[in-house]
């Protein structure tokens, strides 16, 4: 068994046993999947199920709560803890123990998109009218700027009290300015251009038009592109601000 | 060559303070060595040097002869760390903790054989937040010992524990030092270090201050009884030292320490004087010259404080 496998399986099992992680990451998403599915059953938005506008954005936030909320407090906790501390004595390597964060994340990412997808499809009438790998790439990409904003965010948080309330403030101006729930033009004149220079308003879009407007690579380049530029750009900042003790 | 760890004019500065002051001392293979002071006095820091987990300002460091400085991921692998406080996560099993530690090191002992040496066979499959101060702690040392370390670097290991707890910690570290593994302990508990350490180093602004075998220390100090009393009335500071037979005279407000090898002789001048000059003395033991008292001795403070 590599020690990478080693720290998934590590850091998997920490999540399991976390009902706190379990209930952001699927137990809440679930139940805002099916409310919604069920508020807008049986009505049509331009000849497409409602559920098709509602459930990227509900997808867009669980993988927030993923990439930044569960990123930012479980990496400020175990330092916090000493636990960095306590592995820097040992020979394991510290990109293989952020890596076992992120993978492990990554795959919790996965199986939250995989869970509402299925919801969506068997319950509502969700379908995903442009190419499934085209969404997963969008996903992934959007996946790597949060993991990425997450890891800058430990860089202003010392405990884990603070954690908390301060990565919440993030994940709700991302959620409610970035389109999740809310389409962004609804928003008001001076609050826009601000709402659409959000990584999490570029996910939806990204998404909403592969789901709905059946769009391709040539469609959906410039948000990949927007996507790419602010995981360069937290990435850059956590590498450069994130400390170890 | 039976040095263990060499240490040569190891120095550490944080800006203007010199945390440790051009330090050096060796430790032999198979001993149990006690770094003793004060909090703050530089003993964690000169320990998390050799540990690698600090980088030294200046001096060399050798670990079963590698250069700390240089090769740090060797000496890794062969040394085993306690730290203070119980550093791992919560909601993890003791045997599953140790199974992950292991996969660390290219070379681990046994899960079953470790739980043995701390006696946690019965809690392999408890949650370590489920178990006691003095359970944790001998997870915390259960997880030092995973790569069958030749050194062992224990920091405060009985720190916060009650005095049943404090012995098994004690005797497990006994059998340790048994095995002929090297342990490096610090610790501000005199008892601690004159029960287990063979030789103990003080260490005081960053200085070693005194360094040999405990019996030695307080022999050197011409201390053997330490008489102990509170004085209430006026009491200039140099009253006691008058007194034939004292060594050094130690006072924290009215807390008077007598050190000295006469102690009937002393405590017969004390009650004279006190009925003479209507001092009231209150409080008075009379007990063996400890640790401690070399310390008082030697830097004119308590190490407890």
């Amino acid at each position: 068994m590599s020690v990478l496998t080693g720290q998934i399986r590590l850091e998997t099992r920490l999540f399991l046993r976390d009902k706190g992680d379990l209930f952001w990451a699927l137990a809440f998403p679930v139940f805002m999947a099916v409310l919604f599915g069920l508020i807008y059953q049986g009505e049509s938005w331009d000849g497409m199920p409602p559920i098709n506008y509602v459930l990227p954005g509900i997808i867009v936030m669980a993988v927030m709560s993923t990439c930044i909320m569960n990123t930012t407090t479980g990496v400020v906790s175990d330092r916090e803890k000493g636990i960095f501390r306590r592995l820097a004595l040992t020979p394991l390597k510290r990109h293989i123990l952020i890596g076992g964060h992120v993978i492990t994340r990554y795959l919790v990412v996965l199986v939250q998109t995989i869970v509402l997808i299925a919801i969506g499809v068997t319950i509502f009438e969700f379908t995903i009218e442009g190419n499934y790998l085209l969404f997963w790439a969008a996903l992934t990409l959007g996946a790597l700027s949060f993991f990425s904003l997450g890891f800058s965010l430990t860089a202003l948080i010392r405990t884990e009290k603070a954690a908390v309330p301060a990565t919440m403030a993030f994940f709700f101006i991302l959620m409610f300015l970035g389109g999740c729930f809310f389409p962004v033009n609804m928003m008001p004149d001076f609050l826009q251009p601000v709402c659409k220079a959000l990584p999490s308003c570029h996910l939806n879009d990204a998404l909403r038009m592969i789901v709905i407007d059946k769009a391709g690579i040539g469609t959906v380049w410039p948000e990949f592109l927007k996507l790419g530029g602010w995981a360069v750009i937290f990435s850059g900042i956590a590498v450069r601000f994130f400390k170890w003790e | 060559m039976n040095t263990a760890i060499e240490i040569e004019g190891l120095t550490k500065k944080y800006g203007d303070l010199i945390a440790v002051n051009n330090v050096s001392f060796e430790i032999e293979k198979g001993e149990i060595f006690g770094l003793l002071g004060p909090n703050g006095a530089g003993k964690t820091t000169t320990v998390e040097m050799i540990e690698g987990l600090r980088k030294p300002d200046g001096g060399t460091i050798k670990v079963y002869d590698i250069d700390v400085r240089k090769d740090v991921e060797k000496v890794k692998e062969i040394i085993g760390v306690q730290l203070q406080s119980t550093t791992i996560y919560d909601k993890i099993r003791v045997g599953e903790a140790i199974d992950l530690f292991g996969g660390y090191y290219r070379k681990c002992m046994p899960t079953t054989e470790i739980l043995n040496i701390v006696s946690l066979n019965d809690k392999k499959d408890s949650f370590v937040h489920t178990l006691s101060g003095g359970q944790k702690q001998r997870v915390a040392l259960a997880l030092a010992l995973v790569n069958d370390p030749e050194v062992l670097f224990l920091d405060e290991p009985t720190m916060g524990l009650d005095p049943q707890a404090r012995r098994n910690v004690w005797e497990i570290i006994e059998g340790l030092g048994g095995k002929g593994k090297t342990i490096v302990l610090t610790t501000h508990y005199m008892e601690e270090a004159e029960r287990l350490c063979g030789r103990v180093g003080i260490i005081d602004h960053g200085k070693i201050i005194a360094l040999d075998s405990t019996r030695d220390l307080i022999a050197q100090q011409k201390l053997e009884a330490a008489i102990e009393f509170t004085a209430s009335g006026h009491v200039p500071d140099e009253f006691f030292e008058k007194l034939e037979g004292v060594s050094k005279v130690s006072r924290d407000g009215n807390d008077f320490v007598l050190q000295t090898r006469e102690s009937s002789r002393v405590l017969g001048q004390l009650t004279r004087l006190s009925e003479a000059r209507s001092i009231i003395l209150g409080n008075i033991s009379v007990r063996k010259a400890t640790l401690e008292d070399v310390f008082l001795s030697l830097t004119g403070r308590r190490l407890r404080n």
